[in-house]
């Protein structure tokens, strides 16, 4: 706990001084509509259906979470947000322009560490700005503060391969922010990380948000960790993968860990679980059904 | 015998201190202890049965014959070309062809790898040739190019060429989708994309290609001196075997092997060196 106080404080200039009202947040930024998205599907063969009839719309700078169970649709979710693979019906927009592509207007935090190892901390973080031809004496103290952000001061010269898990999450943290995006996408990005270490990364990340507030599209399996951080979390059925249930957590952000213990996070996590629990189940079903045919 | 002298010394040390660094201690002295014992035995077996008169008059040369001829060798040459050049001459045919194959096979392979229409273009030919013995080729490279150092260059470019050509490939062909992505994402246009993101990722494999190449790319020398030349150490083999010369030929094999294996240390040396970030 005391780490965790001390790393508070080293971040504590983070908060930003005014911001939007909790609650009140600009107009719809993220747009699935009607998404199909199949699999496999070559010479007009079935294929595998991984979001059907996928309607969504996220409001400009809303922390939105996605819980459900594995092969759910959630990572093709973020992918078709993310421009790395296209729909095969329907339009995913963003500010009411269609994807077409990756784009530094939508940052990804993957699940797992994909920095690149022959590149220092420092390296990482401004790979982006340096190859857009931005001036080193811009980005360079830009990138210094972030990684202070996230508690990374003095690593700057280390590689990847010297750092733990938990740091390795937070130098990606740091790259997918510089470019301050409008859309933050995170696939699963504390998953491996010890349940210690996520809470901080998760206290982190509410930090961090306050800074430019962009719009957050997490994926999730933990439903603990989307309720933690997310102004909605919505839960999907099993495949093929649609909106299942939506909630919205109302608790002001920045929260810290004395909100998981509160009857809002506890009465949510009820109803939550008791939703990814039958969409889990119907998954298992549906594949239990699979091998007995 | 000399195992003998050398294994008592060494346990009671370990003995005596029994903390976890001793222990360690013992274990770093004990490993090359072992290989030094093992290459004494082997030559205190060399040196029994070449004297031992078991084997036929001249078929293993003695330890005092090896040293003779060795001296000869130095100091008159074989043949009136001295043993520096021999050797020049060998390192000179095969670094050449491997320094051209590497130029030419690097680039090109990084390229075929991340390209699909590259990979679409050479894939099925690359299949083909590679599992073609590169020897297979001293025919033909005669043929073309004559018995002069021109058909012997081609040769070792063509081996070293396939080698490196085909690491390079699936080096960048095999880069992480996580890492392509995230340089997508962070706006790296293609071109930025193969020289940041493919050519770093790909190195390991392209230092695999450059073992292999390397350590083909001497053998193939020797191999294309043995028929064909009047200068090597592939020549020199030969033809001190068919002269009979026997002491020269061991001499000469040794050579190889010790360039072959200083050749390997110097591209390992390299990667430590390049890819400093691997398998920490």
């Amino acid at each position: 706990m005391l780490s965790y106080l001390s790393l508070h404080d080293v971040n504590a200039p983070t908060i930003a001084p005014t911001g939007l009202a909790h609650g009140v947040h600009g107009p719809s930024d993220v747009r699935f509509q009607d998404i199909k998205k199949v699999y496999g599907s070559v010479r007009g063969g079935a294929g595998t259906v991984a979001l059907e009839s996928f309607d969504l719309s996220i409001a400009s700078g809303e922390i939105f979470s996605i819980v459900g169970p594995t092969g759910c649709g959630k990572s093709t979710a973020l992918n078709l947000l993310a421009g790395f693979e296209a729909t095969t019906e329907g339009v995913v927009a963003v500010g009411g322009q269609a994807i077409v592509g990756p784009s530094i207007d939508r940052a990804v935090v993957f699940q797992h560490p994909s920095l690149f190892p022959w590149l220092s901390v420092m390296d990482n973080v401004t790979l982006g700005q340096k190859c857009r031809g931005e001036p080193a004496s811009r980005y360079e103290e830009r990138a210094r503060h972030l990684l202070h952000e996230v508690g990374l001061r003095g690593f700057e010269k280390h590689y990847p391969y010297q750092l733990s898990g938990g740091m390795q999450q937070r130098v990606q943290i740091a790259r997918a922010l510089i470019g301050e995006p409008r859309v933050l996408l995170m696939d699963e990005p504390f998953g491996a990380l010890d349940s210690q270490t996520r809470l901080m990364m998760q206290e982190l990340l509410l930090r961090l948000w306050q800074g430019f507030k962009p719009t957050i599209f997490f994926i999730t399996h933990d439903v603990g960790e989307a309720i933690f951080i997310s102004d909605r979390v919505v839960v999907m059925t099993g495949r093929p993968g649609r909106v299942k249930l939506s909630v919205e957590v109302k608790a002001p952000k920045p929260r810290d860990y004395s909100f998981i213990s509160s009857p809002e996070f506890i009465d949510l996590q009820g109803t939550l679980l008791q939703a990814v629990h039958e969409a889990a189940a119907s998954v298992y079903e549906a594949q239990a059904g699979g091998v007995l045919k | 015998m000399t195992s003998n002298n050398i294994q008592p010394s060494a346990r009671p040390n370990a003995a005596a201190k029994p903390s976890s660094s001793a222990l360690f201690m013992s274990d770093a002295l004990t490993k090359p202890l072992l290989s030094a014992v093992s290459i004494l035995v082997l030559l205190v077996v060399w040196a029994t049965l070449s004297t031992s008169g078991i084997l036929p008059q001249g078929y293993l040369p003695t330890p005092s014959e090896i040293s003779q001829d060795f001296t000869l060798l130095a100091t008159q040459g074989y043949k009136g070309v001295s043993l520096y050049d021999h050797i020049g001459i060998s390192l000179f045919r095969a670094l050449s062809g491997f320094v051209l194959g590497v130029l030419l096979g690097v680039p090109l392979g990084l390229l075929t790898g991340f390209t699909k229409t590259g990979n679409a273009l050479v894939s099925p030919i690359m299949a083909f040739l590679r599992p073609i013995p590169p020897i297979a080729f001293i025919p033909m490279v005669v043929l073309y190019f004559g018995l002069g150092e021109t058909g012997k260059v081609v040769l070792i470019f063509w081996t070293a060429f396939n080698y490196v050509h085909v690491n390079a490939h699936s080096g960048a062909a095999n880069v992480p989708l996580a890492y392509l992505r995230a340089a997508k994402s962070l706006g790296l246009t293609r071109w930025q994309q193969f020289f940041r993101i493919i050519f770093p990722a790909a190195i390991p494999q392209i230092f695999t290609g450059l073992r292999v190449a390397m350590a083909l790319s001497w053998a193939v020398v020797v191999a294309a001196e043995l028929t064909g030349a009047q200068e090597g150490l592939g020549y020199m083999i030969s033809d001190a075997a068919l002269t009979f010369r026997i002491p020269t030929v061991f001499i000469g094999i040794a050579i190889i092997g010790a360039i072959g294996l200083l050749l390997n240390l110097a591209i390992e040396y390299l990667e430590t060196r390049i890819v400093h970030w691997r398998g920490r």
